[in-house]
């Protein structure tokens, strides 16, 4: 048997390692996805004082940290038996389409957009940002540049911070906005809007219209038939910031609708014994292991089953292109694991949209952005969509407001299995008779890469990126092929 | 947390030891990649202070790096998540090579990572944080000659 390892390191977002274990032939037998890191949030925080959880969990990433805050105040809310005024929950909603605004826009162009400006098998030298850039030219850099920085400049508006915003406190927010603010903040919406469409048209060339990444994306290499999970409101829409949990199974059909204060009646976590990481899984259904259909516990929690769990979108020309996607892609629930870049988009647009009614809502700028809390601190979960995932929050305290037990279920942890199950599928589809080229790991990274992960890491490496490790090696687990690139 | 958190704490000791002028600015961030060079863009000169874990490591050591020296660290593949230093950097040369500092220096002390969680520095890397003040200290004074 041969192992193939790819062993990722990232400074900011920790470590995962992926082994794919060849058979004699050089086909793929087993692959497995392992975060061999322990941060240990849950533990440290407790003792703390509670208010002072959306400060500490936000530290938990440097990228999503306004999903941190939010939900963390939100669970806050929850403890404190305090409901915000309607202007504070806005003024929150409308810092959250910001943050996603400038994340999902990060991710096409500089994370994601390479493998399809570039093309998946295109040389290393260029199939990165720089050679993105090369490519459509500096305007369009340029222009993602700005879009993305305005957008946080909006999170620092409302958050008092670009980074680690701090406005969240139970039962509203820290201030409210003036109307020189949000003329400036509507004013960006404006902008974010027409780029939001710009980035779907030049989707719509560089993808759509070139047969081969459709056939790609649409292929059995990376489809995963799974339950599907997302936030929603009243008429089943997407929404980031509130709303109930929605699960549809692999044909679509709803499974199950809850509060996310009810997640453990639907959600339990299961632990192997080599990775840190749990893997979530629909209580009712239970653990079957690594594998997809409609009696496996296994859900995603992306962009794409967001848009798989609703009826449809709130802003209306989102909701155009969430129709545009179904009717291209052959209708609920899609499958392909690649489509969660366009379904990124689409979130993109609606996330625009939204920036733009909420800083045109006539109480935006309304001075009353908090509720006084008053009763004994308790037990409380706050839940918002991550980028990558529906978040969890769940703090329990003393009546001082000690914090004595936390749950965190984060985004990418929803994702866990399906990651692996993704990772393995990819890699039986691409490596054949033992060839391990470049272009083929990228491909399967393609799988992986599509989710977005996230595993927040506590310490630094001196190389600041993800370094590739490919070893492999024969039946006895000697080496016959090491592979690293920088 | 623990050493990790080496840069805030000599932030906060350069607080304390340099008396403020309006041609001087500290900032804490705990990000990397894109947020940080963005958090630079405008400035004349940096400092960049941070804790790093490397294959040779020797806790408490301080090693002072230019960008340049990042140069091989380019992504040269899309990471599934993050844009690191050096490609962040690269790539605000190319889009807005007016808004990079003339002058980017990034001081780091090699620590040992645990995950033991402590708001406080270990002793050795207290000592070599205290040293390294000293150093940047000098080296604000030589700025401002």
């Amino acid at each position: 048997m041969k192992t193939v390892t790819i062993n990722p390191v990232t400074r900011l977002e920790g470590h995962g390692k992926i082994s794919i274990f060849l058979n004699d032939e050089g086909n793929v037998e087993n692959a497995y996805f392992q975060v061999p890191e322990l941060r240990g949030f849950e533990k440290f925080c407790e003792g703390r004082r509670v208010e002072e959880m959306p400060d500490i969990t936000s530290r938990i990433c440097g990228v999503c940290p306004e999903a941190h805050h939010l939900a963390s105040t939100k669970a806050l809310d929850a403890v404190f038996h305090v409901d915000p005024p309607p202007t504070a929950k806005k003024l929150r909603e409308l810092l959250y389409s910001a943050f996603f605004v400038a994340d999902h826009t990060t991710h096409f162009y500089i994370l994601a957009g390479p493998d399809f400006v570039m093309g998946p098998s295109a040389p290393r030298a260029e199939r990165n940002m720089l050679g993105v850039i090369s490519k459509v030219g500096l305007d369009v850099g340029a222009s993602v540049i700005k879009h993305r920085s305005d957008a946080l400049d909006v999170v620092g508006i409302i958050g008092g911070k670009r980074i680690h915003p701090a406005c969240g406190v139970p039962g509203g927010v820290t201030k409210a906005i003036t109307e020189e603010e949000r003329t400036r903040i509507e004013k960006i919406a404006e902008s974010e809007v027409e780029f939001a469409k710009f980035t779907l048209k030049l989707f719509d060339e560089v993808v759509l219209q070139n047969k081969e990444y459709v056939s790609l994306i649409l292929g059995e290499t990376y489809a995963s038939k799974t339950y599907y999970m997302g936030t929603v409101d009243e008429e089943n829409r997407v929404n980031f910031y509130d709303g109930k949990i929605r699960v549809v199974d692999p044909e679509g059909k709803e499974f199950a609708k809850y509060h996310p204060k009810d997640y453990q009646q639907y959600i339990a976590e299961h632990v192997e014994p080599w990775t840190y990481l749990k893997y979530p899984y629909l209580k009712s259904i239970g653990w079957k292991g690594f594998v997809g259909g409609k009696d496996s516990g296994v859900y995603k929690a992306t962009p794409l089953s967001r848009l798989n769990a609703a009826d449809g979108m709130a802003t209306p020309l989102a909701q155009e292109e969430y129709k545009k996607m179904y009717e291209t892609l052959g209708g609920k629930p899609v499958h392909a694991t690649l489509a969660t870049h366009w379904a990124r988009l689409v979130e993109l647009l609606y996330a625009a949209e939204r920036m733009l009614e909420l800083s045109g809502d006539k109480e935006i700028t309304n001075p009353n952005v908090r509720t006084l809390p008053t009763a004994t601190p308790d037990e409380g979960v706050g839940c918002v969509e991550a980028p990558r995932g529906t978040l969890t929050h769940h703090y329990k305290t003393d009546e001082r407001g000690l914090v004595r037990n936390v749950n965190l279920i984060v985004g990418t942890t929803n994702n866990h299995a399906a990651i692996s199950m993704s990772i393995k599928q990819a890699a039986k589809g691409l490596i054949k008779n033992g060839d391990v080229s470049d272009g083929i790991l990228n491909m399967v990274e393609m799988a992986f890469r599509a989710y977005d992960p996230c595993y927040g890491c506590a310490t630094h490496t001196l190389p600041g990126q993800m370094p590739l490790d490919i070893k492999i090696y024969n039946k006895q687990r000697n080496v016959t092929h090491h592979l690293r690139r920088p | 947390m623990g050493d990790d958190g080496l840069g805030i704490h000599v932030v906060r000791m350069l607080k304390k030891k340099i008396p403020a002028r309006d041609d001087l600015e500290f900032k804490e961030l705990s990000v990397g990649g894109l947020k940080l060079v963005e958090e630079i863009l405008g400035y004349e000169k940096v400092f960049i202070i941070d804790s790093v874990d490397t294959e040779h490591r020797q806790v408490g050591r301080i090693r002072e790096f230019s960008p340049e020296q990042f140069k091989a660290t380019e992504q040269l593949s899309p990471s599934p998540h993050v844009l690191n230093f050096a490609t962040a950097l690269e790539l605000y040369k190319r889009l807005n090579p007016s808004e990079i500092p003339r002058t980017i220096r990034i001081f780091t002390i090699d620590i040992d990572p645990d995950f033991t969680f402590r708001e406080k520095l270990s002793p050795t890397i207290q000592e070599a944080a205290a040293n390294l003040v000293e150093i940047i200290t000098q080296r604000i004074e030589q700025l401002q000659d």
